[in-house]
């Protein structure tokens, strides 16, 4: 299938898309060694601490309880929790902005060129054409961030912000930082916002495009509505359709678990309930890195309305084999996708029992219970060090930001960094110069 | 043998068959014949009879009609003879096969072999019907080979003719350079002699053997004209080698227009000519279609409620907005990756890329390192 191809290159496939045990074991290596930093981090301070204090003030055993203990870490779960909470805050973020921020940024209409700009303008009347891709894009670049990156290292709430401005960003809402710092609550400054921004684009691997099911949803919902006005043309692989039939079978298939007045309302219904599970579960569960967007919207499909979806799928791969015609054909023959079907159907299963399994945080006090005690561990355990991100940010990077992911980007950042230096002599070197340094090396004159 | 001379020999009393009017009382009357019959007739016959159209032969016994514009003179003295060559001539004319085009000497040699026995044939009159019938059929059959083969025949016999016409030129250059060359030669030669003489003359006796030395050594010069002569016989052996290596090298370029080979029925052992496949049109998509998709046919228009007002609303139709974008766009995004299984195609992935990353395990041993210092 060309589609299928065409999302395997996308960056989201290639590099952001993982098995559950390679998902696990990477939070879990991320957790290993952002411990082990932090522990180092607590170390140092303490023996700095330890070394400046006995001469000056002279009590010296005070904190040594505390010191022969081992600094209790997070745990991956714990982290996971934590993460998802902060996701929860970015929405909350988003939809509490105060001048109200429009709650979606990249429209689901296509865009090129001249009426790229156009967009903001046109949407701001309609906000049914709006939907919620720019938190989602936030969302989905904390959880980014927090595969390679652990909480205890850099604290999801410095991290939040920046996400959600980056998202702006690169969803094609314009917001100057200004506007944008002022519109967060509390005493959160520009520079506070824009410090983490480029350890964020860095554990991004600077791949900002997210494939959301949103405008997948549309897609389909449209040419839901084509077959209910039996308009629609059959798909390519099933050319015994006809407009008409793919009516009839529309109007046929089983009634909501809602009643409702027509097939028009029906759709509607569904796609409004789709989306809702799109924005919140699908957003706050591992859906992004484990299925495509396809299947998860079409999952999400299958939780608030079956025989629409299932009727919908059958459309498009052919509907399930007749048993009793078994001996007289095989099942390639009856239907050329019947496998491809199969095993469609129990991915979206799976998805779809992914997305029910999501109860929001706050809804919950005995998850807040878990959450308060997760926020009063980890005050103890951050990483000292990483505290003060605008003082890191001055200057790019010459540390190793990401905790664990690909080996090669450790070696990859300390190659860019050395290069960065030896530039950066260069310019010093000429800086003195009035008409600026030399443009060939002078190696040759040594 | 026989030439236009050998008419104006003839006796004297030559008697036209047709008109019985002779040569002795008509000096300039010419003999002509028709390839049709054969039969000799005078040229006011000729005139007489054929002027008006076609007729039958004035001859008894000879019912063939003929027409005038086919009278020639004679060029043989002998009819047979003069018969035998026309039908050589037409019969080679079709059956004009080159070499090139066998397979292997042999399956030429029987080409060859072939041809002269239908010429035989023809001439000593036995299956007539038959062997015309074959002819004209591999006529009609090979029209295009036969026209090819005979433009490159007359294309190889302007060419011989240049090439001749060429030679004799050089070889006349070459002999008036010689002939000029020898002269002046014999001219110093004769101008060495007087000097050398003079100068024994005028000379003491010492001197007498270093001049007979000098005398010698202008003896040695060989003869620029001579050495030239042996240069030229060696550059024509060499030539003659290069075409004869090309001839065996490239067999065969032109002439293969003719496509199939209908003749092999008739001619054995023909070479089977590969006409090269027409070049297909360039595909810039190596073979994909570029609008093609596998999971939905896209319509013109979808019937969709806020659509319906973006269609109408002219500040977005303003800057060229295409709602077909949108639709492809959707529809693209409904579907990519629905057949993509992660959990399978990643697991896979990771496989082959751990085979690829287990090589190069120093540089992970250098980044562990660097983690470790940085922890420490």
């Amino acid at each position: 299938m060309i589609e299928d191809d065409i999302y395997r290159t996308s960056s989201q496939f290639r590099l952001w898309s993982y098995t559950e045990s390679s998902l696990k074991s990477l939070r879990t290596k991320t957790n290993h060694i952002a411990s082990e930093r932090v522990r180092a981090a607590l170390r140092r301070a303490r023996e700095r601490h330890a070394s400046s204090t006995p001469s000056a003030t002279g009590t010296p055993q005070t904190g040594s309880d505390v010191e022969e203990k081992d600094i209790e870490c997070l745990t991956p779960e714990e982290e996971l929790v934590l993460v998802r909470y902060y996701c929860e805050k970015t929405v909350e973020l988003g939809e509490t902005y105060r001048p109200p921020l429009p709650t979606n940024v990249r429209v689901s209409l296509p865009t090129t060129g001249f009426t790229q700009r156009l967009e903001p303008f046109f949407l701001r009347g309609q906000p049914k054409l709006t939907s919620i891709t720019y938190q989602a894009t936030a969302i989905q670049y904390l959880r980014r961030f927090y595969l390679t990156n652990s909480p205890m290292t850099y604290h999801p709430k410095s991290i939040m912000a920046c996400a959600l401005f980056l998202a702006t960003k690169t969803d094609n809402y314009y917001m100057s930082l200004r506007q944008f710092a002022e519109g967060i609550p509390g005493d959160t400054t520009a520079d506070d916002v824009i410090a983490p921004e480029f350890l964020l684009m860095q554990g991004l691997r600077f791949t900002f495009d997210v494939r959301h099911p949103f405008r997948s949803l549309e897609g389909g919902v449209m040419e839901l509505s084509a077959i209910a006005q039996g308009q629609a043309k059959p798909a390519p692989h099933l050319p015994h359709h006809t407009p008409e039939s793919l009516k009839q079978g529309l109007l046929s298939i089983a009634p909501p678990p809602v009643p409702s007045t027509s097939i028009t309302d029906r759709i509607g219904r569904a796609h409004g309930a789709t989306r809702e599970l799109l924005k919140s579960a699908a957003q706050m569960t591992d859906a992004y890195f484990l299925y495509t967007p396809s299947q998860i919207w079409l999952a999400a499909l299958l939780l608030a309305d079956r025989p629409l979806a299932e009727f919908y799928l059958d459309t498009k791969l052919g509907g399930p084999i007749d048993p009793t015609a078994m001996e007289t054909e095989p099942s390639n023959l009856q239907n050329p996708l019947y496998d491809l079907r199969t095993k469609l159907l129990q991915v979206l299963t799976d998805c779809g029992a992914l997305l029910q399994s999501y109860t929001p945080l706050s809804s919950d006090p005995d998850q807040m219970k878990i959450l308060k005690r997760i926020a009063k561990k980890l005050y103890h355990c951050q990483n000292p060090e990483k505290v003060n991100l605008k003082r890191d940010s001055a200057v790019p990077r010459s540390t190793p930001a990401i905790d664990a992911g690909a080996v090669t980007s450790e070696s990859e950042t300390e190659r860019l960094a050395k290069k960065r230096k030896l530039e950066m002599e260069q310019k010093q070197r000429g800086a003195h110069d009035m008409f600026g340094p030399e443009l060939v090396l002078d190696r040759t004159r040594h | 043998m026989a030439s236009k001379n050998g008419i104006d020999r003839r006796d004297e009393d030559e008697v036209c068959p047709v008109c019985k009017s002779s040569r002795y009382l008509n000096p300039n009357m010419r003999f002509l014949i028709n390839p049709e019959c054969y039969h000799k007739m005078c040229e006011s016959c000729v005139d007489r009879i054929f002027s008006s159209g076609p007729a039958s032969c004035p001859v008894a016994g000879c019912r063939k009609t003929l027409r005038k514009n086919r009278f020639r003179q004679q060029t043989f003295e002998d009819i047979g003879v003069e018969r035998e060559v026309d039908i050589r001539r037409r019969v080679m004319h079709i059956l004009n096969r080159r070499e090139e085009e066998f397979d292997s000497k042999r399956a030429y040699d029987d080409f060859l072999e072939q041809r002269e026995e239908i010429i035989a044939n023809l001439v000593c009159r036995i299956d007539v019907a038959k062997t015309e019938a074959q002819l004209q059929a591999y006529a009609q059959e090979n029209m295009q080979s036969i026209k090819a083969n005979q433009a490159l025949e007359e294309q190889e016999a302007t060419s011989f003719q240049k090439k001749i016409l060429l030679e004799q030129e050089e070889t006349r250059m070459r002999q008036q350079i010689a002939r000029e060359e020898y002269e002046s030669e014999r001219r110093e030669q004769q101008a060495t002699r007087e000097d050398f003489l003079t100068r024994l003359a005028s000379g003491s006796a010492a001197d007498a053997a270093a001049i007979a030395r000098e005398g010698h050594k202008v003896h040695l010069k060989k003869s620029s004209a001579r050495r030239s002569e042996e240069d030229r016989i060696r550059q024509k052996q060499a030539a003659l080698r290069g075409t004869e290596v090309k001839r065996t090298g490239t067999p065969l370029t032109t002439a293969d227009t003719a496509g199939s080979t209908p003749g092999a029925g008739f001619i054995k052992g023909l070479r089977k000519i590969k006409t090269p496949e027409p070049e297909k049109p360039y595909d810039p998509f190596m073979g994909l279609v570029p609008g093609k998709r596998d999971y939905y046919t896209q319509l013109e228009s979808y019937p969709y409620a806020f659509l319906d007002k973006l269609r109408s609303d002219l500040t977005v139709q303003a800057g060229g907005y295409d709602l077909q974008e949108y639709y492809s766009r959707t529809l693209l995004e409904a579907f990519a990756g629905l057949g993509c299984f992660v959990q399978e195609e990643v697991a896979k992935r990771d496989a082959i890329s751990a085979l690829g990353i287990s090589k190069p395990a120093s540089t992970e041993g250098a980044a562990m390192a660097a983690v470790g210092k940085n922890a420490a």
